[in-house]
């Protein structure tokens, strides 16, 4: 939250007026303040609007009045109501609009490059103005606990349209409502992490923005203003370099982490929870043939990995068991050719050596990922695939020799006690 | 009372349940890590560690398997009921002959079906026996590489580890498949003996039994008892209606390798002479 941004020179002018007229100033305002509220303290003034549905004129003065604006004058901001005409004129004469830039320039102007004034300007009803997230006559500041815009309460101020199910609906944001995510997820247990602390807050653009702090390259940048380090590794691993490369298949942290409803690793329903990372995350991409057909990678490693005894034992709920991550990295993931990948060759020992104490030059050595056939490329993978077919040729046959022999005793014994 | 005809000492019927647990132990835990999504695998993979447990108790089993392994070793050459053993299980031509016309009397092709007499051990006992020490020796060294990983990998390629893998599981299937169509017909669906055999447990043999597979032993067991093979003296019946052959004097002349596996020797008295008989 960028506060309220009355820039300098208007202080100084201010300031200038304050001391001079202080006491004048006071004595409008006041007066200003008791002439509107003489009607608007009525707590049953209503009009109709346009669309005929009731709209409540009422504006409570100790709210008002504890407000951030509460020194103000009613016409210092509804500047357009210079006399009582309105009151008698009804809504023509009214042209109630509030123009809050006036005051408040920086955020206008961030304001006027956000989505939601876009929206505004194609007209678009539902979309947010100031009032929607600061409120009306009752502005708070933001680091009063009570503001709509306080930390502990953005989330229910943005809720109150983006949480809404026909408001979802009706702009097509998915079908998931962000809110609800965001109550399980673990920046919601920080308390200091809100929808505004990625996604701006004035200026807070459109997901296909590229200036947006949510478009897809921007993503690790935003996320890295909490966590730099990760940023770090991640923009110089390959699905960084990737990702900012404008690769849209590349994942960026919301790939594998989630979106709204991030959760610690150590939560079960993770993405990156150590169960699932190799069921679910790793393979999402990697196991998909999409992807694996643009990038000239193969679906292999993932079928190999759930076949070998790390995959199996992984399968079947064993954590010890190495996953994706164990050897290829987490963040920091790169291709086995780089020297700085953890499966580069020269650097493979060590990282067999982290489970496997004592593994040898020769230990990491050989196909890793290899899958058993006889047309395989390597040779042990032609090996292993000739004893495949092998043992099941021995297995058919002995057993099926087996099954026969006894089944023709079992029947001739079976004959012979009939008789 | 029908007369019984010992076939299993104690000794060998614990041997046998060691065996029968062990194996079983083996084939749940290691198929266990093959098909880790099958429902009959759900009570270990629910279990936190269970995994873990599951390989431990997979190399517990293999490990009490080839030690019950050395000991029937020297089961088998250092007791002289064990060498009687041995040498009775030594197939020969006549198994061969055995087993196929004992197909040919099962196909109606013998007609009439001819008498088939078999030795102490027949040639599905033979082959059995055989296919376990087979089965046993593959699965213990191909075991011990996956096992110790590091150590075999310092001097071997990694594809002979993929190869020992992949031995290692299917031989499992073809024991597995072996010990429930080849044995459990043998010792349960036989109709001669359903529902069970139970000379796993009570160590002996009914007549009935014993003629219907081991025929020739019968009748060289009826002779011996009428003092007709004075070769076989020494193995007379006693104990109630049951053979037991008769342990030899002791030597006069002890080996210093016999001395050493003595303890085999004193076990199996001590166990046999805790029967009670």
């Amino acid at each position: 939250m960028k506060g309220r941004e009355v820039g300098m020179s208007t202080w100084v002018v201010l300031s200038g007026v304050v001391s001079l007229f202080v006491g004048l100033m006071v004595g409008v305002a006041r007066a200003d303040l008791s002439f509107c509220l003489g009607c608007h303290q009525d707590e049953s003034l209503k009009k109709q609007d346009p669309r005929g549905r009731s709209l409540s004129l009422f504006v409570s003065e100790a709210g008002f009045k504890s407000s951030v604006h509460g020194k103000l004058s009613c016409s210092s901001c509804h500047t357009r109501i210079k006399d009582d005409r309105h009151a008698e004129g009804g809504k023509k004469a009214a042209d109630k609009s509030v123009h809050c830039g006036t005051c408040h320039r920086e955020a206008e102007k961030e304001y006027q490059q956000g989505l939601h004034s876009k929206l505004i300007m194609k007209g678009t009803e539902r979309a947010a103005n100031c009032y929607d997230c600061h409120g009306k006559h009752n502005i708070q500041p933001s680091k009063n606990p009570k503001s709509m815009t306080h930390v502990s309460n953005i989330e229910r101020t943005c809720n109150r349209c983006h949480s809404d199910v026909e408001f979802v609906k009706e702009h097509a944001l998915g079908a998931t409502i962000p809110g609800e995510a965001f109550q399980k997820s673990v920046h919601k247990k920080t308390g200091e992490v809100t929808c505004t602390s990625c996604h701006g807050s004035h200026n807070l653009r459109s997901l296909i923005d590229p200036k947006s702090t949510i478009f897809r390259s921007n993503i690790p940048q935003t996320c890295g203003s909490c966590h730099p380090d990760i940023t770090k590794q991640f923009t110089e691993s390959i699905h960084g370099v990737l990702a900012a490369r404008g690769r849209t298949d590349s994942p960026t942290c919301t790939t594998c982490h989630g979106i709204h409803g991030i959760k610690a690793k150590v939560d079960p329903d993770s993405p990156v929870n150590e169960r699932r990372i190799a069921l679910t995350t790793c393979p999402q991409c990697h196991a998909a043939e999409r992807i694996s057909r643009e990038y000239k990678i193969t679906t292999t490693p993932v079928k190999s990995y759930y076949d070998s005894f790390h995959g199996l034992s992984y399968r079947g709920g064993d954590t010890y068991s190495a996953n994706c991550a164990s050897c290829h990295g987490v963040h920091d993931i790169r291709p086995s050719s780089d020297p700085k990948s953890m499966v580069y060759k020269d650097n493979l020992q060590k990282t067999c050596g982290n489970c496997h104490p004592g593994a040898s030059e020769n230990f990491a050595k050989g196909k890793m990922h290899a899958v058993a056939s006889t047309a395989g490329e390597d040779f042990g993978e032609k090996v292993v695939g000739w004893v495949r077919i092998t043992y099941i040729i021995l297995i058919v046959c002995v057993i099926g020799g087996m099954i026969f022999f006894n089944f023709t005793d079992w029947l001739r014994k079976t004959i012979d006690r009939m008789h | 009372m029908a007369k019984k005809y010992l076939r299993m000492t104690l000794n060998e019927r614990v041997q046998h349940i060691n065996l029968f647990i062990n194996f079983t132990i083996l084939v749940i835990t290691g198929f266990a890590l093959k098909y880790p999504e099958a429902f009959w695998v759900s009570p270990i993979t629910d279990v936190p560690g269970g995994m873990t447990l599951r390989g431990f108790l997979h190399r517990l089993s293999g490990v009490a398997i080839v030690t019950l392994g050395g000991y029937h070793i020297l089961y088998m050459l250092f007791t002289q009921r064990g060498r009687g053993i041995l040498k009775d299980m030594v197939p020969v031509v006549k198994d061969l002959r055995d087993a196929w016309e004992t197909l040919k009397n099962n196909l109606f092709i013998n007609r009439p079906a001819k008498e088939i007499k078999m030795p102490r051990f027949n040639f599905r006992e033979k082959a059995e026996y055989l296919g376990l020490i087979w089965g046993t020796i593959v699965m213990t060294v191909t075991g011990f590489i996956l096992w110790f990983e590091v150590e075999w990998l310092k001097f071997f390629p990694k594809w002979t580890f993929d190869v020992a893998r992949a031995i290692h599981f299917y031989e499992a299937i073809l024991a597995t498949l072996t010990i429930i169509v080849w044995h459990f017909y043998s010792v349960i669906f036989n109709p001669d003996v359903y529902p069970m055999s139970w000379a796993w447990i009570t160590g002996h043999l009914t007549e009935h039994e014993m003629e219907k597979e081991h025929g020739l032993e019968l009748e060289r067991l009826k002779a011996e008892e009428k003092g007709k093979l004075v070769e076989f003296g020494e193995a007379a019946a006693v104990g109630g209606g049951r053979v037991y052959p008769l342990r030899g004097e002791r030597r006069e002349k002890i080996f210093p390798i016999k001395r050493l596996y003595g303890t085999v020797q004193g076990l199996n008295q001590t166990i046999k002479n805790w029967k009670g008989e």
